[in-house]
């Protein structure tokens, strides 16, 4: 179980930062994380796995505080917690194969890291992972010979490589058409039942949460306006969510324009 | 290349085959070359250390060199008026060169074969070749260095030049054809405005190199910089050697700057 | 053309702005006018004081015609044999295959300190400074200097080439590894991934075909400079010979064998080159 306690961070501009966030996130379930543009949806996934040092707070994985972890440590849970990116992220003159296997260099040696040395075991089960995301036949492709829904079942592969408990999506669909964007969510879903992952995705598309997710976390300007299964949104909670900002700052920006 | 049948193990395995073969052809040439010139890796490397704490001790101007400031100077600005006056010469010569040789603007095929070739032989040449055929006839004078210069940059420039006016957009020149623009017209008109800050950028990078090999030609034909470097250097004069070099490095790196930022106001 | 065709723009447009003036010239063009009007003035200046006092360009360009023909109409070899010539340019091509692979091999280490996006930026900014130094004295210079420390021959010659050629190749490295993207770097960062995994995992297949270009650019640099070398510092190579039968025994003959010698390897080179060039175009 995720659970994220009292959150803070705070950037020199307010936009992108965070207010007191917290939520929980469960195995076996699809999270989502919605709000407008600028809300801090990214701030949170990133700080979750401390790409992005947050002020203060707590983020219990299974009841280890990731914020507490030095850098040996930290670099353990992350290779425990996988990423997948609105850019896919892949490595493009290597093949698909050889992209899923980097999933393994965060558990090995500096030295096996640099020489990229692999177990026979480890290649089997990056083309079985392949072949789960229905890519088997692209395994030796390079990855931009690939188009962006197969480079994303790359990048999904490549989680799953890290045996990991967590895996964060980061805007996952926003450069996929609808056809990709269903079989990506559609993987993303089944691997929450069939392997018991914490799946957290930060999301601009509310119908596509409303469709997948099990769980909703709604954000504005930094600070939770909701939490809750996703059969208690309705149109007023995403009124609340999607609501302009209406502090009086804005409104003098507004005319002096 | 449809090798999808294979098993991963096999695609491994194969691609660690042919990292390890390059790797050993680069280890056989670098053992080769090292035997055939007599290179001691290891000796040699050691004494770098050395070497640059001799360079330190020697070579830091002393308030003796400062008499030699004068005529160093005076030096430099010549070689750096060489360096200039050879690339914008040559530059003119690689502009008429290039107008005639492009694909998109050549008069004839014949004509742009023929200047491409020459303009191949001429960057071929090293710029010690050039300094050793222009010693017999042009002595040891400023001019042996400007030409050696000039022939090496007509050689590149006229290569960059071609490349950079058929890199030009094809239609925008047919766009001048089309409302009946005569070949000079388009020419003057359309590919050299369309061009002129990729040329000149080019002109720029090569007096930064011109400035840099002037040294060298200086050094062979015994005029400039370079003639003044040997001079101080073989009568063990290494505190004023040493002030060259700084000077020359501090030119090199204003100059640098300089063009840095003419290319950038002019993009 | 606005500008010139006005007769009466009185009577033409009456409610227009007067003094609406279209300007054609824009600043980067003013820029770019003064710049080539200044080095157009510098260059007339230069030409009109370049020393030739002692020399008769009518002459001169006279001999040059006749020397030209002797080089390259009836090349020899001269007081060497063929034997000596071909052991030269062998000795040359292996400096500069030496000098680049060693070259390479450093500046790779070192451009990793220098670029960007891995390295702290005082470091980058520290190893930048210092390679923009060395790079800005000429090759020659270097060999000078180290054949006092090593003596004249090879190693003087290699140490003096592989120095310029590391500053000149940390440039170039430094500048591909920072056009990676930040985020493919961040996504194997994210997976606990340490740095130098990432290096030589993420960074260096992505790059494979820039540093294999410039390093061939600069094969080709250290060529042209191996021969200088020999020329300058007395290394045993092509260059030396060059130098010898073009100073002291003015052998036309033999300069334009070596020049022809030269100008084969340029063009196997060049061949070579997109050769390479064509392979990795069909790879991409």
């Amino acid at each position: 179980m995720l659970k994220v306690i009292q959150l803070d961070k705070t950037y020199g501009s307010n936009k992108h930062s965070l207010k007191a966030v917290n939520f929980t996130a469960q195995p076996g379930e699809v999270t989502a994380i919605i709000g407008p543009s600028g809300a801090g949806k990214t701030t949170i996934l990133r700080s979750i796995n401390q790409l992005i040092r947050d002020d203060s707070g707590q983020i219990l994985l299974d009841d280890q505080d990731i914020r507490q972890a030095n850098k040996g440590e930290l670099r353990k849970i992350r290779h425990h917690i996988g990423m997948i990116f609105q850019n896919y992220n892949l490595i493009n003159p290597l093949t698909a194969l050889e992209n899923v296997l980097h999933g393994r260099l965060g558990a090995k040696s500096t030295v096996a890291g640099m020489l990229g040395l692999y177990s026979d075991d480890e290649k089997s089960e990056a083309l079985a992972l392949l072949d789960e995301v229905g890519l088997k036949e692209y395994a030796y492709q390079r990855c931009d010979q690939l188009s962006g829904g197969q480079q994303q079942r790359v990048g999904i592969a490549r989680a799953l490589m890290q045996h990991p408990k967590m895996i964060l999506c980061d805007e996952p669909i926003a450069s996929l058409d609808p056809k990709s964007t269903k079989i990506v969510m559609d993987i993303l879903r089944k691997l929450a039942r069939e392997k018991q992952l914490i799946i957290l995705i930060n999301l601009h598309q509310v119908d596509i949460a409303l469709e997948y997710a099990d769980h909703i976390v709604g954000i504005n300007s930094g600070a939770i306006v909701f939490e809750g299964p996703t059969d208690e949104v309705n149109d007023g909670v995403l009124q609340k969510i999607y609501r302009q900002a209406d502090q009086p700052g804005a409104v003098v920006t507004a005319n002096e324009n | 290349m449809k090798t999808n049948y294979q098993s991963p193990q096999q695609f491994y395995r194969q691609r660690r085959l042919r990292m390890l073969i390059v790797l050993l052809i680069l280890i056989g040439i670098y053992v080769g070359s090292m035997l055939l010139v007599k290179f001691q890796t290891w000796n040699s490397i050691v004494k770098i250390p050395a070497g640059l704490i001799w360079l330190f001790h020697n070579f830091i101007p002393t308030e003796r060199s400062i008499s030699y400031l004068g005529p160093i100077l005076y030096q430099l600005w010549r070689t750096l008026l060489v360096s200039i006056s050879s690339t914008i010469v040559a530059s003119i010569f690689a502009l008429m060169a290039a107008i005639l040789g492009a694909k998109t603007t050549t008069p004839h095929r014949s004509v742009s074969l023929v200047i491409r070739f020459g303009a191949s032989l001429l960057r071929n040449i090293p710029v010690v070749a050039w300094a050793m055929i222009l010693l017999f006839s042009f002595k040891q004078s400023d001019f042996t260095g400007f030409l050696a210069l000039f022939f090496m940059t007509l050689g590149y420039l006229t290569r960059a030049f071609t490349e950079t006016i058929e890199d030009l957009d094809a239609e925008k020149i047919q766009a001048l054809q089309a409302v009946g623009a005569n070949y000079f017209q388009c020419v003057f008109c359309g590919v050299l405005p369309e061009a002129a800050s990729t040329l000149t950028s080019w002109v720029l990078y090569m007096i930064e190199n011109n400035l840099r090999d002037a040294t060298l030609v200086g050094l062979l034909t015994g005029t400039g910089v370079g003639f003044l470097f040997d001079t101080y250097f073989k009568s063990f004069r290494y505190d004023a050697a040493g002030l060259i070099v700084l000077l020359i490095a501090i030119l090199v790196i204003l100059l640098e700057l300089t063009s840095t930022q003419i290319r950038r106001a002019i993009a | 053309m606005i500008e010139n065709s006005q007769p009466n723009p009185n009577a033409l447009q009456p409610s227009a702005p007067k003094s609406k003036h279209i300007s054609l010239v824009t600043k980067p063009r003013k820029i770019l006018r003064t710049v080539l009007a200044v080095l157009a003035i510098i260059s007339i200046y230069s030409l009109a004081t370049l020393n030739s006092s002692n020399l008769n360009l009518a002459d001169a360009f006279h001999s040059l015609g006749v020397n030209l023909n002797a080089m390259f109409l009836h090349p020899s070899v001269g007081q060497d044999s063929w034997g000596q010539l071909l052991q030269a340019l062998v000795t040359s091509v292996s400096l500069a295959l030496l000098t680049t692979l060693l070259g390479a091999v450093v500046a790779f280490f070192i451009a990793v300190g220098a670029a960007r996006n891995l390295a702290p930026s005082w470091l980058a900014t520290g190893i930048k400074a210092v390679m923009a130094f060395i790079r800005a004295i000429p090759t020659i210079l270097w060999v000078l200097i180290y054949s006092v420390v090593m003596g004249i021959g090879a190693s003087a010659a290699v140490v003096g080439l592989t120095f310029h050629s590391v500053a000149y190749l940390v440039k170039a490295y430094s500048e591909s590894i920072e056009e990676t993207s930040q985020d493919t770097i961040e996504a194997l960062k994210a997976s606990g991934v340490g740095f130098w995994p990432i290096v030589f995992q993420a960074i260096l297949p992505s790059i494979v075909p820039a540093l294999l270009s410039w390093t061939f650019i600069r094969f080709e640099i250290n060529f042209a400079n191996a021969v200088a070398v020999g020329a300058a510092a007395g290394a045993d190579d092509i260059g030396y010979f060059l130098f010898m039968a073009g100073n002291f025994y003015f052998n036309f003959h033999e300069v334009g064998l070596i020049v022809y010698l030269l100008l084969g390897v340029a063009i196997v080179l060049e061949l070579i080159s997109m050769k390479l060039r064509g392979h990795y175009l069909k790879h991409n």
